[in-house]
């Protein structure tokens, strides 16, 4: 990890176990369910505001990673998106290309959302069910890892698929 | 790098078998090329005479630019008249071949270079009107050329495969092959891009590259091509074109051969190269998707309840 890189991701990291501080909430409107409220928005009073994390306004994509983040956290879940930089056409291919491979092994990851929020390249599902088995720290540290490791991932690729030639 | 053959392997090696020495048996087997080509061995009369026949999906264009006279000059006493359904036949009589080692395999090389061949007339035609031209153009000066020497030869179009063609062009000082390729996906039309523009990269940063022939891609037809028919430009960027200017050196004699065949795999290097590139990205990807696995499965608390069993081998869950 760069050094200039280290406050950006401490941030996100703080940020992200402070939105992970959930718990079960069964749902208000329909008896005997239980929902991810931020998936659902039943109620506003659930959903707390989400929070976007980036240098300034303008350059969301280029906050030191080209990959931010994007947190919306509910009573009960927090869903968190994410945008990977795409500077041209080949970027915009293997992005796609890996953000759907993932996908489709959502199954084995169990955070993983089946299809991205509208607006961003990859989502992450965070229920209370999973805060509950799982170790919150290591799944904050999964996302940052996640983070800086995807946009290493496509830069490489683009590297390579010149380097054949 | 792999670099494609310019024989027919499979062709090859069927005639090895038969050319060793090995008792005769019947043949008949249908063998495809790149660019929809098709072959069919048979012993039709005798189990020691082979026919070799070709199907070109182009073959008329083929024979307009001269592919008759080059594959005479070829093939000359093994031509038999084609057989039905296919454009052009050679036959082999097992009993009547070259003495010499070296002369069999000789033509075993030949007759598995059949779509090469055939495929090579108007890249002759064009290199030998491009001799013509130059020496007619020695003779002006540039300002005082008259229209034809100046313009160069016309277009020659070979429709090879459904969609896509490739056009030759003599003049005076250079031959331009334009080859015209569809992608039918997005991300192919972008890898392609990528790849074509390495070409282009490739010969300018690389010192010992600059006595290649010059690449040129785009996505319009070339104006080299201005006014030829059956130009299908949609205009939608599915068809690129990719250029080679091949410059005196390139048409000595001596070369002429080997950038003929170089020049006919082009394509499917072309499109090998997508499909590998593709195939790598794929295994990368699985790759980092295991790590990110691995990451993710440390998340899970370790001294996970694992389901016990009694002595007698019953198991029985605890009601929580």
């Amino acid at each position: 990890m760069s050094q200039s890189l280290r406050p950006y991701l401490q941030c996100c990291r703080s940020s992200l176990t402070a939105a992970l501080a959930i718990s079960n909430f069964a749902s208000q409107t329909s008896e005997r369910h239980n929902v991810p409220e931020i998936e659902a928005k039943s109620s506003p009073e659930l959903i707390l505001n989400p929070i976007t994390i980036s240098r300034n306004e303008h350059e969301k994509l280029y906050s030191g990673l080209t990959c931010y983040p994007d947190i919306e956290p509910s009573v009960n879940s927090v869903r968190i998106s994410l945008s990977i930089k795409q500077a041209d056409e080949i970027e915009k291919v293997l992005v796609h290309k890996f953000t759907r491979f993932l996908q489709q092994r959502a199954e084995s990851f169990f955070i993983l959302r089946r299809k991205p929020v509208k607006g961003y390249d990859i989502s992450f599902l965070v229920t209370n069910y999973h805060t509950e088995h799982l170790l919150k720290h290591q799944l904050v540290e999964f996302i940052i890892t996640f983070m800086e490791e995807v946009d290493k991932e496509v830069s490489e690729m683009k590297l390579f698929v010149r380097i054949p030639c | 790098m792999l670099l494609l053959d310019y024989q027919n392997v499979l062709i090859q090696s069927l005639l090895t078998e038969r050319f060793s020495g090995a008792p005769p048996a019947s043949i008949d087997q249908v063998v495809s090329d790149f660019d929809g080509v098709t072959f069919h061995l048979s012993t039709p009369e005798s189990k020691t005479k082979i026919l070799i026949s070709i199907n070109v999906k182009c073959f008329k264009e083929l024979v307009q630019y001269g592919a008759q006279e080059v594959l005479e000059r070829e093939y000359g006493p093994y031509i038999v008249t084609p057989e039905p359904g296919y454009d052009f036949s050679v036959q082999v009589d097992l009993e009547n071949l070259p003495a010499e080692e070296e002369a069999r395999e000789e033509l075993i090389m030949k007759l598995a270079l059949l779509k090469r061949n055939a495929m090579a007339a108007p890249f002759e035609r064009a290199f030998d009107e491009f001799t013509k031209l130059a020496e007619e153009a020695s003779q002006y000066t540039s300002e005082s050329a008259p229209q034809g020497v100046k313009e160069g030869g016309d277009v020659m179009a070979i429709h090879y495969r459904e969609e896509e063609a490739i056009y030759i062009k003599a003049s005076w000082d250079r031959v331009t092959v334009i080859f015209s390729t569809v992608f039918r996906e997005e991300t192919d039309r972008i890898f392609g891009k990528v790849f074509l523009q390495e070409f282009v990269d490739a010969r300018r940063r690389v010192v010992t590259l600059q006595n290649a022939p010059q690449v040129l891609f785009r996505s319009d037809p070339p104006l080299e091509l201005e006014g030829v028919p059956g130009l299908n430009n949609t205009g939608e960027g599915e068809i690129s074109y990719v250029t080679f200017v091949l410059f005196p050196r390139h048409l000595t004699p001596q070369r002429r051969y080997e950038n003929i065949s170089h020049i006919q795999t082009f394509r499917d290097y072309f499109h090998y190269h997508i499909k590998a590139s593709k195939a790598y990205i794929h295994t990368r990807m699985r790759k980092r998707t295991a790590d990110f696995l691995q990451v993710l499965n440390r998340a899970r608390p370790e001294n996970e309840e694992r389901e016990r069993k009694t002595a007698s081998g019953r198991t029985f869950r605890v009601q929580s």
